[in-house]
């Protein structure tokens, strides 16, 4: 198993220097400029070229994506041009934020989209079954930022449960949870749904309802089990989404986070700050995704032979 | 007995839940929360001398040498009185006495003395180029010697990037200052920043140093603001709409017709420091032709934008300048006022004539032009006007949208736009030289403008004037040239909208070309 850990993190370190390239390119042939948000009106052409010397824009582009590399590798990410503070500070700062309101998108998504996933099975085809799943794949169908905005109506602004923005407090925290929560417990559901049915059907199954074990201790103990296998990747795959996911969600609600960071850094060109930023949802997504893989290895050795052979 | 008890009881629950009620309004009425919107949000520091981007808190945690008023007029903050020389390379400024820092330090003339050379190799060191060096008379007169005379130098002091840090902690905290901690004279001390998110100020109760233009002269009326940054409009539009905000500084135009109606939620405006304008690329065809870009210029039915896009808010534009600035009285014929039969006419001399589909041709080849806006409602809506009208008088234009960040380098390609809807902020006259001198054309100068006169009267303006009455004479006929060129079209002067709600009362007047500490200091809580 470690053996097979090992290979796989190793896999991760050519994929990094992939994305960061990818990272660094997309950002700089995106038309725009940093300077357009710290020249100031009156400052001559002298001036602003002196700016331009001073943040490596000048240098060509390889240059400067070697440059950031050198550092980026070393644990330094540069500073922001226009929030004009290291960029690993600024990602510290937000990051417990991102990872509040995501972890505990993802903890409600996998309990409620799990719980419902086995009911809607259990009720195969019933008008239970059909509303559950429909509601859900409303809920995940409807844009986050027009969700998150609906929720802040009906429960800021018409009932005052929840407060409208901010992370002062963490009633804060319950309608941008839910709106995110929402999206995911339609995957998480789906998946569930079709492999509790898969697993039903299968022989082992049928022995234990002829040995007349109760139908929910059939469902619970045995079914689910299996059908937990493709859960699990799903959940791996989010891991990496806890961090990235809510973005739009932050910016509708005000709070502080990573998502609130790229945004703001997109809008300015703030080259290094995006990078870092995107770099760590990346590696967010790949850690995440490497999870995945180790869990279900965990939970079936067949599956380590086939990846670590891969 | 029984009976007298549970009514005495009653009694003293009723006056203990008054007296704590009481207390929680006195409570609530010590506190504000400000939210600051779009193009406020996300200022990076508090260091007046390095930022390129400062909020309206800033000026409530430092104060100024010189403040400005909405007419332009100048008034002493941190100075009582000034003079210049006659040949204006001198300034001589008298400071207030018994002014100190927020740490118990004084400010005095070492103060000045310091903070000018700070400038030096910062983005904002234009500000102060003019000043050679710094001469301390006594403890309270400081004298600047000029390297030219400078009749902007007031203009520039009254800026919030020339609000004055302490020297001591400014030194000790390198980096950090502005962020970490932030030390002025201001009405209120910095106690917490988070960038992008939220600062945190307490009341100065020292504070005794306000300006003429302020009605208290003590120390502020709230206890704590809070200045919370939401991008969101909607997001920030709700948040005052339930109370959890008691002020917006700056509404966008969109949400005015919704807070109107709401009667929680209270109006307040001033005159702005904005223009709306399109600048025409002159640099290609057919915006050469001058009699073509007059003819384009006057095609802009200003007062129907004002009427339909701005609920009648604000002032019509007919020069670059707002209306508050001196050198916006010019000689009425360079004005540019919508005049239909004008821009038909010209069209006609330049040879455009009026194809059977309502569109000009000349050659063979269509009016047909790019006209780029930045994203947004606000900008969108009023290019779809300007197409309207531009269509009216025989002329094509196709709208592209860019995002903010793109279309300025966009311009820098110089020849890819023809036409373009654009605003500025601003309350000095060298605006004019910003976005029409030939040393930035593509950005700023959007309309590439080159023009030999126009550079000669820019130089006059800019750095051969002696003193301010000069200086408006100066700029105000380099004004009227640009307007006689037609490189631009004016717009719409929108005014400054804030929003508030019933826990605050605001000044009878808003002093200043914004809502800044003079005012703030005034701003009330109902109890």
């Amino acid at each position: 198993m470690l053996q097979f850990a090992i290979k796989r993190l190793l896999l991760l370190v050519p994929v990094f220097l992939a994305v960061s390239l990818v990272i660094f390119l997309i950002i700089h042939l995106v038309p725009g400029d940093p300077l357009d948000h710290i020249i100031q009106v009156g400052s001559s052409p002298e001036q602003q070229a002196q700016m331009i010397a001073r943040y490596g824009l000048d240098q060509p582009l390889i240059a400067q994506y070697l440059r950031w590399l050198g550092k980026v590798v070393t644990g330094d990410l540069g500073d922001a041009i226009v929030l004009r503070q290291p960029v690993a500070k600024l990602i510290a700062e937000n990051l417990p934020h991102s990872l509040a309101l995501g972890g505990l998108a993802f903890l409600f998504s996998t309990i409620i989209g799990i719980t419902v996933g086995v009911l809607a099975a259990s009720f195969r085809d019933s008008l239970f079954d059909r509303a559950v799943m429909g509601l859900i794949l409303l809920g995940s169908t409807l844009p986050s930022f027009w969700l998150g905005l609906l929720m802040i109506l009906m429960f800021a602004v018409q009932f005052e449960w929840f407060p409208v923005s901010g992370a002062r407090s963490w009633e804060a925290l319950v309608l941008p949870v839910l709106t995110i929560g929402i999206g995911g417990t339609a995957l998480i559901a789906r998946v569930t749904r079709a492999a509790m049915i898969e697993t039903a059907n299968r022989d082992f199954v049928r022995v234990l309802y002829a040995k007349g074990l109760p139908f929910w201790r059939i469902q619970l103990r045995h079914v689910l089990q299996h059908a937990l296998m493709p859960v699990a990747t799903i959940l791996g795959l989010r891991i990496g989404w806890i961090l990235g996911g809510a973005v739009t969600v932050e910016f509708v609600f005000a709070r502080p986070g990573l998502g609130s960071l790229l945004i703001t850094a997109l809008g300015q060109r703030d080259y290094p700050l995006v990078q870092g930023c995107l770099l760590m949802l990346a590696i967010a997504v790949m850690l995440g995704t490497l999870l995945g893989d180790l869990v279900q290895a965990a939970m079936d050795p067949r599956l380590r032979e086939v990846m670590g052979a891969r | 007995m029984t009976k007298m008890k549970v009514r005495g009881a009653a009694l003293a629950l009723a006056l203990a839940g008054t007296a704590i009620s009481g207390a929680l309004s006195a409570v609530v009425a010590q506190e504000a929360t400000f939210v600051l919107t779009a193009r406020w949000v996300g200022a990076p520091t508090y260091n007046p001398i390095k930022a390129t981007k400062l909020n309206t808190a800033t000026t409530l945690i430092y104060d100024r040498l010189v403040l400005q008023d909405a007419d332009q007029s100048f008034h002493g903050q941190l100075a009582t009185s000034w003079e210049t020389s006659a040949d204006g390379k001198q300034w001589t400024f008298k400071l207030k006495p018994g002014v100190k820092f927020h740490n118990g330090e004084p400010f005095n003339a070492k103060t000045i003395e310091w903070w000018v050379p700070q400038f030096k190799g910062t983005e904002n060191a234009f500000t102060v180029e003019a000043i050679e060096r710094v001469e301390v008379i006594d403890d309270l007169t400081v004298r600047f010697h000029m390297k030219n005379p400078d009749p902007n130098l007031l203009s520039n002091l009254a800026s919030s990037f020339m609000c004055i840090p302490e020297p001591k902690s400014y030194q000790a905290l390198g980096d950090k200052f502005g962020v970490s901690e932030a030390v002025g004279t201001g009405p209120y001390k910095l106690q917490q920043f988070t960038v992008g998110q939220q600062t945190v100020l307490v009341r100065n109760d020292d504070y005794a140093w306000a300006s003429d233009l302020s009605k208290n002269q003590g120390p502020a009326k709230f206890k704590k603001l809070t200045f919370r940054e939401i991008a969101e409009e909607s997001t920030a539009y709700l948040e005052l709409k339930t109370g959890g905000a008691d002020l917006i500084v700056a509404v966008p135009t969109d949400f005015l017709p919704r807070m109107q109606a709401d009667k929680s939620i209270k109006v307040v405006t001033i005159p702005g420091t904005e223009l709306v304008y399109m600048p025409i690329n002159t640099s290609v065809e057919p915006f050469t032709d001058i009699k073509v870009r007059e003819a384009t210029a006057f095609a802009v039915n200003q007062a129907e934008i004002m009427k339909s896009l701005y609920g009648g808010l604000g002032e019509v534009a007919d020069t670059f300048l707002i209306s508050s600035l001196q050198e916006s009285k010019v000689d009425p014929k360079y004005k540019i006022s919508y005049d239909p039969e004008r821009s038909k006419r010209l069209f006609d001399e330049a040879g455009w004539k009026l194809g059977p589909n309502g569109i000009r041709v000349k050659d063979g080849k269509p009016l047909q032009v790019k006209f780029w806006a930045q994203n947004g409602t606000e900008f969108k809506r009023l290019a779809e006007v300007l197409q309207a009208q531009l269509k009216a008088v025989g002329m094509q234009a196709d709208i592209t949208i860019l995002d903010s960040s793109t279309i300025n380098s966009q311009y820098r390609k110089k020849t890819d736009h023809q036409l373009a809807v654009r605003a500025y902020l601003w309350t000095n006259a060298d605006i004019v030289d910003w976005f029409f001198s030939a040393k930035r054309l593509g950005y700023p100068n959007v309309s590439m403008f080159n023009d030999p006169e126009a550079e000669k009267l820019n130089d006059i303006a800019m750095n051969k004037s002696r003193n301010w009455d000069e200086r408006v004479v100066n700029f105000t006929k380099y004004h009227e040239y640009v307007l006689s060129q037609y490189p631009f079209a004016p717009i719409y002067q929108p005014v400054q909208l804030f929003a508030h709600g019933k826990r605050v009362t605001m000044p009878e007047k808003i002093r200043g070309s914004g809502l800044s500490s003079q005012s703030i200091v005034d701003i009330e809580p109902v109890n």
